[in-house]
C-alpha cells in the first residue's frame, strides 16, 4: 500500500524567487484515483513537477513523502526494515523517484530526435529496476560502507545498449501487449520519441509509458487534453488497468468533467493560487461544471 | 607569405620523391610548381570574430612536424567488382592518361599554402576509377599513419552512369613521439548521372594535426554526397567542397565531429550552384566537451546561371561543457533568384527539459544525456550508406561519452 503524502509543500521558480504554491496539502493512497482541477495557473502542473523533481523550482518549505509496503517491494532482493520503506522524495534525484515507483505524464511531452521509443522504454525500464535494487542496497547498508558506493554505480554506456536485465526481444514483446491494449500502432516502436507524434498520440504514449513501468503513484497532467473520442477511452482504460491491475494510484489533472466519467475519481481537488483550497467526492467535479471556479474562490474567501 | 619553409624541403626533395617512385615527368613538374609557388601562397583563410582569429595555421611548426623523406604509412584497399581502388604508384602504371587528365583538374594544387605542400610531397594515395555503367559497393580505404607526416591524395574519377560508395579511414598505427602532421586532398571527378557517396572518418592520435580539402566536380544529372566524420586530431582543418557544375546536379555535404580536450576543429562546407536545376544540402552537427573549440563556415554560392536551385543548410553544435566554445558562420551569397534556399546555425546546450523528461523515466542524468547526444547525431548517421562507416563513426561516438 503506497502513500504519496504532500505536507505544506512551498515552492518558487528557481530563477525568479516567483512563489508559485503556497502550502499543498494532498495524500494519494494506492488504489485511489484523485483528480485535481483548478483555474489555468493556479499551480497544478507546477505541483506534478515538484514530485517528480524538475530543477526548475526550488522547494522552500513543507515535505514530499512517499511510503511503500512491503508488496510495493516484493521484487527487490534484499532485507527491508520497516524504516526503509519511507523516503522523503524532496531528497532525492528525479530519476530516483521514477525507479521507487513515481511517474508522471506531461502535460507537454518532450519530443526527442534521434531516440527510438523501443530503445528509450527499455532503457528506462532497465534503469528503473537497476536504480531501485541500489537505493535499497545503499540504505541497507547505510554507515557500513556508504562511502563505497562508488564500486557498483553503473556507468550507463559500459556495456553495449542490450545490456540490461529485459533483454531486447524480451522487451519487444512486452512493449507489443502493452501497445496493443491502448490499440497503438506497432509502427510507433520505431518512431523517435514523441517526434512529430500529434497532440493526442503524445498522450496516449505517456500512458503507454505508465504501463510500462508500472508505478505505484501516477501523476496525470491534461492526460485527456487533445483526445478524441475513441483515444479518450482507449487511454481511459489505461489508467483503470493501471489503478486495477498495479494498485496505482492516480492523481489525475483535468479541466474536464469528460475523462471523469470514464476513469472515476474518489477524491476531487480545486486548486487555486498554489493551495488546495477545497476538496470533495466525485460530486465536486459535476458542481464546477455548472458553477464554475469562482463559487469555490467565493466560498473559500468567505470562510477566511 | 609568413610561413618559413622548412629547411627539409627543397627542390632535391621533390626530385627525390617523385624519383623514388618513378613517377612521370608531368606530376613532377606539378609539384616543382607547387613547391615554387609556396613561397607566394596564403595559408587558407579562417573565420576571424572581433579580436580573435579562430585557427591559426600560421603559427603551427612545420620545421618540426613535416618530415618529408620519412613518411610512412599501411594503407589497406577493399575493391568492388568491376572498379579499380589503386595505390597511386600502381595507377601511374596502369592508368597514366587518366591521372594525367584529372589529376589537379579538381582543386587546383595552388589553391593555398597547405594544398601546395601537399602536392609536393604526397608520397601516398587512392585512385578510385569506376567506369561507365559500374556500381561499386563498399569501396573501402583504411590507413594508418606511421610516420611524423604523411602527405596523401585521393582521386575519384566516376564515369558516366557510374555509381560509387566510399569509405575512407584515417588513423595512427605505431605511436610517434611529438606532434604530428596530416595533409590528404580529395578530388572527385564525376561523369553524367554519375553518383558518388565518398564517407570519411578522421580517428588521428591528438597530437595530430590535420588539414584536409575534399572537392567534387558534379556534372549533368550527377550526384556527390560527402560524409565526414573527425573524432580524433589535435586540430583540424576540413574543407568540402562541391562544384555543382552540370544541370539537375545534386550534393550532400554531411558532417559530424566530436571533441573533447583541447581539440580544435575548424570545419568548412561550401558549394557553388553554376548550373540549372541544381539541389545542396548541408548539414554538419557537432559536440564539444571539455575545452574542445570548433569553426565553423558553410557558404552556399548561388552563380548569376543558376535558375531554379534549391539550396538548404543547416549547422548545431551541442556544448557539453561550459569551457568549450563554437563559433558558426553559414552564408547564403544568392546571384539568382530563382532560388529557394534556408541556412541556419545553432549554438547551444543539452535541453533541459529533455533531460527532465528522460530522468523522470528512471533514467540516470548521465546516460539521459549520453542519448541525447548519440540522438543528435542520428540524421547525420542516417545518411552514411557503408555500413562499416556508420559502426564506426558510432562507435567512435559512444566511446567517446562517458
Ligand atoms: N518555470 C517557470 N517560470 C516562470 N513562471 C512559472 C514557471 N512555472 C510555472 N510558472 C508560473 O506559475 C503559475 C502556475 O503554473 P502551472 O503551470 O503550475 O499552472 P497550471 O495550474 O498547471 O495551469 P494550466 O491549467 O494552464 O496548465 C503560472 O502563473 C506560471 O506562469
Ligand atoms: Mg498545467
Amino acid at each position: 500500500m503506497a502513500t504519496l503524502e504532500l505536507k505544506n509543500l512551498q515552492a518558487q521558480v528557481a530563477e525568479t524567487g516567483e512563489e508559485i504554491l503556497r502550502g499543498v496539502d494532498l495524500e494519494v493512497n494506492n488504489g485511489e484515483i484523485h483528480a485535481l482541477m483548478g483555474p489555468n495557473g493556479s499551480g497544478k502542473s507546477t505541483t506534478a513537477k515538484v514530485i517528480a523533481g524538475h530543477p526548475a523550482y526550488e522547494v522552500t518549505g513543507g515535505s514530499v513523502r512517499l511510503t511503500l509496503s512491503e508488496a510495493d517491494v516484493a521484487d527487490i532482493d534484499v532485507d527491508i526494515d520497516e524504516a526503509d520503506l519511507t523516503w522523503d522524495l524532496l531528497d532525492l534525484e528525479p530519476n530516483e523517484r521514477a525507479a521507487l515507483g513515481i511517474f508522471l505524464a506531461f502535460q507537454y511531452p518532450a519530443e526527442i530526435e534521434g531516440v527510438t521509443m523501443v530503445n528509450f522504454l527499455r532503457q528506462a525500464l532497465n534503469a528503473k529496476l537497476d536504480e531501485r535494487e541500489e537505493l535499497f542496497e545503499d540504505e541497507d547498508e547505510e554507515g557500513a560502507d556508504a562511502e563505497d558506493d562508488s564500486g557498483y554505480d553503473t556507468s550507463p554506456m559500459e556495456g553495449p545498449a542490450d545490456d540490461g536485465d529485459v533483454g531486447v526481444a524480451e522487451f519487444q514483446q512486452l512493449l507489443k501487449e502493452k501497445m496493443e491494449l491502448l490499440d497503438m500502432d506497432e509502427k510507433f516502436a520505431e518512431r523517435y520519441l514523441n517526434a512529430g507524434f500529434s497532440g493526442g498520440e503524445k498522450k496516449q504514449n505517456e500512458v503507454l509509458q505508465a504501463a510500462i513501468l508500472e508505478p505505484s503513484i501516477a501523476v496525470l497532467d491534461e492526460i485527456d487534453s487533445g483526445l478524441d473520442i475513441d483515444r479518450l477511452q482507449d487511454v481511459s482504460e489505461g489508467i483503470n488497468a493501471l489503478r486495477d491491475e498495479q494498485g496505482t494510484g492516480i492523481l489525475q489533472i483535468t479541466h474536464y468533467q469528460r475523462i471523469l466519467d470514464y476513469v472515476e475519481p474518489d477524491h476531487v481537488h480545486v486548486m487555486l493560487d498554489g493551495k488546495i483550497a477545497k476538496s470533495g467526492g466525485a460530486e465536486l467535479a459535476e458542481e464546477l461544471e455548472d458553477e464554475g471556479y469562482d463559487w469555490v474562490r467565493e466560498e473559500v474567501y468567505e470562510a477566511a | 607569405m609568413s610561413t618559413q619553409l622548412p629547411a627539409s624541403i627543397s627542390e632535391e626533395t621533390v626530385n627525390e620523391i617523385s624519383a623514388e617512385r618513378d613517377e612521370p615527368d608531368w606530376l613532377l613538374q606539378t609539384r616543382l610548381e607547387a613547391l615554387s609557388a609556396l613561397e607566394e601562397l596564403e595559408m587558407p583563410s579562417v573565420i576571424e570574430t572581433p579580436g580573435r582569429r579562430w585557427t591559426n595555421l600560421e603559427d603551427l611548426d612545420y620545421e618540426s612536424i613535416v618530415d618529408p623523406l620519412d613518411q610512412r604509412d599501411e594503407t589497406e584497399r577493399v575493391s568492388a567488382e568491376g572498379a579499380k581502388v589503386l595505390d597511386f604508384e600502381t595507377a601511374l602504371e596502369e592508368h597514366p592518361e587518366l591521372v594525367e587528365e584529372h589529376f589537379g583538374s579538381v582543386t587546383d594544387p595552388q589553391t593555398n599554402y597547405l594544398t601546395a605542400l601537399s602536392t609536393a610531397l604526397f608520397t601516398t594515395g587512392t585512385v578510385i576509377y569506376v567506369p561507365e555503367g559500374v556500381d561499386a559497393e563498399d569501396v573501402k580505404v583504411r590507413a594508418e599513419m606511421n610516420s611524423t607526416s604523411l602527405f596523401s591524395h585521393t582521386l575519384v574519377v566516376a564515369e558516366d552512369n557510374s555509381s560509387a560508395t566510399i569509405l575512407e579511414r584515417i588513423s595512427n598505427g605505431s605511436a610517434v613521439d611529438g606532434d604530428r602532421y596530416f595533409s590528404n586532398l580529395v578530388e572527385i571527378v564525376t561523369g553524367e548521372n554519375a553518383y558518388v557517396q565518398y564517407g570519411s572518418l578522421q580517428n588521428l592520435d591528438e597530437d595530430v594535426y590535420d588539414f584536409t580539402l575534399k572537392r567534387g566536380d558534379a556534372d549533368r544529372y550527377a550526384t556527390i554526397d560527402w560524409i565526414e566524420g573527425n573524432i580524433g586530431s589535435r586540430l583540424t582543418r576540413s574543407d568540402i567542397e562541391t562544384e555543382l557544375n552540370g544541370d539537375s546536379s545534386e550534393t550532400k555535404i554531411v558532417g559530424a565531429f566530436f571533441g573533447h580536450d583541447d581539440q580544435h576543429f575548424d570545419i568548412n562546407a561550401r558549394v557553388w550552384h553554376n548550373g540549372e536545376h541544381t539541389t545542396a544540402d548541408l548539414v554538419t552537427r557537432g559536440v564539444l566537451d571539455d575545452e574542445a573549440r570548433s569553426v565553423y563556415e558553410g557558404v552556399q554560392d548561388v552563380g548569376r546561371e543558376a535558375w531554379d536551385t534549391s539550396s538548404y543548410q543547416r549547422e548545431n553544435t551541442l556544448m557539453l561543457s561550459d569551457d568549450s566554445e563554437a563559433d558558426a558562420s553559414p552564408k547564403l551569397i544568392i546571384h539568382n533568384h530563382d532560388t529557394e534556399a534556408s541556412h541556419s546555425a545553432t549554438v547551444g546546450q543539452v535541453d533541459a527539459e529533455d533531460l527532465f523528461y528522460m530522468t523522470s523515466r528512471a533514467i540516470s542524468p548521465n546516460t539521459a544525456r549520453n542519448m541525447l547526444v548519440e540522438g543528435f547525431f542520428v540524421p547525420v548517421l542516417e545518411e552514411v550508406e557503408v555500413d562499416e562507416l556508420r559502426d564506426d563513426i558510432d562507435d567512435l561516438i559512444v566511446a567517446r561519452l562517458d
